[in-house]
């Protein structure tokens, strides 16, 4: 007679069925593969019905020149939503005016954040508090801090011009002129997105194993070399991911610039994701505006896999 | 030796049946939608309200309106919840309120959706044209010419508020139709320090440039003078037109849609070149984005020796509590004077306010509450209580009214502005070509742009829309 077989293994929580199922019940049991099916699907219909079907219905409509509100049929003009956008001198400026902004924020926020990162690795009481309040900017809505922003730069009223007067200095009217309306929108993405990438930075440094500095005391390098050769060769694959979902998230800004300056002055500080809600909202011309959304995915994805093989061979190098 | 079979992983082929189908799945779902909207080809037009207001419900209801949140939107809601709830208990208003830079975003994207959570719209007077060409709300021309007394209304303003296509200014034009009926009346207001100025307000537009300048030297830390000047709704593009009318410019020809040429005439020009290289440098530092409310805070705090608002949001610089000019209402009447504006080569005044508008996509016991309403509101009596109650209305007996000219002291200027009134574009396109113009102007008053080039560019821009119906591809660029 054959000895039973058991129906635990040695290992904890696995258990082996002992017989086939029996033949003739009803239910059938799920497959492996059933299960997975089972649940994947609602997430991947929700996925569908939320992301892809939009982006096609979208893709669509950038070939069409239908409008949301007039309805009506939806005319097929085949490339010339595209070609109007490229060709556009309005989508240059806005075009500059987002590449300024998104160098310009992306790399105050990437040396300020890593040096306030590198500074509070080296602190062994208190980081974990000095930590938590560096990233409450990064917790606020950005309507919230386009709002209060908004007021402190006021120039007849704002607190910031009120300290620059107690120090004799002369008001600026930093959301209505030209220059200094970019820089102020700049200024405050830095300072509410600076943490982000705070702690990502902070993350990598205290990754770093500590031995590769106590090799290098003892080999007495100085505090610039250790910098150099450990700390930033291997924070940097890090601090580049940082910057590349900054970066993306700087490229389609449109909360900060309708809060504090509408665009303006004039339409100084249009971005491109601030025209696109122009085109679509203020003539509702649906189909232009789905070419210019489009556009505007095929820009990033591009960019970002350029990036992504950048930061692979950095890897393999 | 066999290897089991990866779990997970399928054969090619069967990889290939499933992603065919789920691309099957998607051009279908794609195509479905496509379908529908090819459906509603037919020619969109404003359905009709019925001449006579249907059976109205006995059970609860509540009509709801959407407006900007100002002061005027919170009057309605209380008035008419005192008011109207005598004749219909069961009925409670409600007036929902966005931002005022949201304003034409929030109706227009539900009326998009063929589906609103409003039942009463209350539209700027050149948000008609758009609103008319979708169908987004009914046609009240019977309505009107079966309950209201249109003969006790200013032609004009029962024009300017409810008539498409747009009629010429001043006038109505009787055979056309009605989609509107007026809910509040505005116009600007001029604001003049009496104690730094005088009482006699200036006259004429340049007496008024002279006199702001010479208070701004005499009284240092006040501006000579406080305007709107953002871009964002119409602000700056209102300074403009009515620079613009009272030098005697035009904002275009209406019967030959022509802007370029006409806008950057002469006349235009000299109303760009005052309002940039005159009346802007007589204006606070950073004022450049301010609208109603800074121009109002402004005055409250005593920083502007001149100031111009909608009358219709005015009333709060007679609050004590608002105001650093007084303790009382009568301190803060002793400084604060409101004249109509100032003329030049015309006596043109700006057209402000608003009209309501049925919702065409509220359920019909809601389109028969509203109905009911406007007929109830339009009422004599019920026009001089609205005006008692902070309202501006549009009914010529309740402007004369002493219910009405005793309200606030910027009444009178209102009742004397009526005929010299002007107003925007009431085209489909209208919201395109004021945002053109409010970027452009407002570009112009901060720096961005030369006077000149700013006023060409706008016609051209502005022309350019207008031109642009039958263009393939690249609408709204």
């Amino acid at each position: 007679m054959k000895d039973p077989v058991p129906l635990t293994t040695d290992r904890p929580g696995q258990v082996v069925s002992a017989t086939p199922p029996a033949p003739g019940r009803s239910r059938r049991r799920l497959s492996d593969r059933g299960l997975a099916v089972v649940f994947v699907s609602p997430a991947l219909l929700l996925l569908l019905g939320m992301s892809v079907f939009p982006l096609l219905w979208a893709l669509y409509l950038s070939f069409t020149d239908y409008s949301a509100t007039r309805g009506g049929p939806a005319r097929f003009v085949g490339f010339g939503n595209y070609t109007a956008i490229l060709t556009s001198a309005q989508v240059h400026q806005r075009a500059l005016t987002t590449l300024i902004y998104v160098v310009g924020a992306v790399t105050l926020q990437t040396v300020l954040g890593f040096a306030i990162a590198y500074l509070i690795s080296r602190r062994t009481h208190g980081r974990g508090v000095l930590t938590t309040l560096f990233l409450v900017p990064m917790m606020l809505s950005p309507v919230v801090v386009g709002l209060f922003w908004r007021f402190m730069l006021d120039a007849q009223f704002g607190v910031v011009n009120s300290m620059l007067g107690s120090l004799g200095l002369g008001q600026v009217e930093w959301l209505t002129r030209q220059r200094t309306a970019l820089v102020s929108l700049i200024v405050v993405d830095t300072w509410q997105w600076t943490p982000f990438i705070m702690l990502i930075a902070l993350a990598g440094l205290t990754a770093v194993p500590k031995y590769l500095y106590e090799a290098a005391s003892i080999d007495r390098a100085s505090e610039w070399f250790r910098f150099r050769t450990i700390t930033l060769p291997l924070v940097w694959p890090l601090l580049l991911i940082a910057v590349l979902f900054r970066a993306i998230e700087a490229f389609r800004l449109f909360d900060l610039v309708y809060i504090l300056t509408s665009g303006g002055p004039g339409v100084s500080t249009e971005t491109l994701s601030f025209h696109v809600y122009k085109v679509a909202f203020l003539g509702f011309n649906t189909g232009t505006a789905s070419a210019y959304g489009i556009l505007m995915v095929l820009v990033v994805i591009v960019l970002t896999q350029l990036y992504l093989r950048y930061l692979n061979k950095l890897k393999e190098g | 030796m066999r290897h089991p079979k990866r779990v997970g992983r399928t054969s090619v082929s069967g990889r290939k049946v499933r992603l065919a189908t789920a691309a099957m799945l998607l051009l279908a779902t794609t195509l479905a939608a496509c379908g529908d909207g090819q459906d509603d080809g037919t020619k969109a037009s404003a359905p009709k309200a019925p001449a006579t207001i249907p059976e109205l419900t006995k059970d609860p209801l509540t009509l709801s309106f959407i407006w900007f949140d100002w002061p005027p939107a919170h009057a309605l809601e209380d008035f008419a919840n005192a008011e109207y709830k005598k004749e219909r208990p069961n009925a409670t208003i409600k007036v929902n309120t966005v931002p005022n830079a949201n304003w034409h975003d929030a109706m227009f994207t539900q009326f998009a959706a063929r589906k609103t959570d409003f039942d009463i719209a209350i539209l700027d007077s050149q948000h008609i044209g758009e609103a008319v060409t979708n169908g987004n709300i009914l046609d009240l021309t019977d309505f009107v010419k079966k309950n209201i007394d249109v003969d006790a209304y200013n032609p004009y303003l029962l024009a300017a508020y409810g008539q498409f296509p747009q009629a010429e200014t001043g006038k109505r034009d009787e055979n056309a139709s009605l989609y509107g009926l007026p809910l509040l009346g505005d116009t600007w207001t001029m604001i003049y320090r009496k104690d730094l100025i005088g009482d006699k307000p200036p006259q004429t537009w340049d007496e008024m440039i002279s006199v702001a300048a010479k208070c701004q030297a005499d009284n240092p830390g006040v501006s000579g003078l406080a305007f709107h000047q953002a871009n964002g709704s119409d602000a700056a593009a209102v300074t403009y037109n009515t620079v613009n009318g009272v030098y005697g410019g035009n904002l275009w020809n209406a019967k030959d849609r022509k802007i370029d040429g006409v806008l950057n005439d002469t006349a235009g020009h000299e109303a760009m070149d005052v309002l940039v290289n005159k009346m802007k440098p007589l204006t606070a530092k950073g004022s450049g984005n301010w609208f109603i409310d800074e121009v109002n805070a402004a005055v409250a705090q005593g920083k502007a020796c001149i100031a111009f608002n909608w009358i219709a949001a005015s009333g709060g610089l007679l609050d004590p509590k608002q105001s650093t000019l007084g303790t009382s209402r009568e301190q803060i009447l002793g400084k604060l004077g409101f004249a109509t504006l100032p003329t030049q080569k015309t006596n043109l005044v700006p057209l402000g306010g608003m009209g309501m508008h049925v919702s065409a996509y509220s359920p019909s016991a809601q389109q028969a509450e509203a109905l009911n309403f406007m007929r109830w509101f339009e009422q004599a009596d019920v026009q001089r209580k609205w005006a008692a109650a902070g309202g501006v209305p549009a009914r010529t007996d309740a402007l004369q009214s002493p219910e009405f000219l005793n309200a606030g002291p910027f009444n009178q200027v209102y009742a004397d502005s009526v005929p010299r009134m002007r107003d925007m574009w009431n085209v489909p396109e209208y919201a395109r070509l004021v945002d053109i113009e409010n970027t452009g102007v407002n570009a112009a008053l901060n720096g961005a742009k030369n006077p000149k080039a700013a006023l060409d560019d706008i016609a051209r821009e502005q022309q350019g829309v207008l031109d642009s119906s039958n263009r393939k591809g690249g609408g709204g660029l």
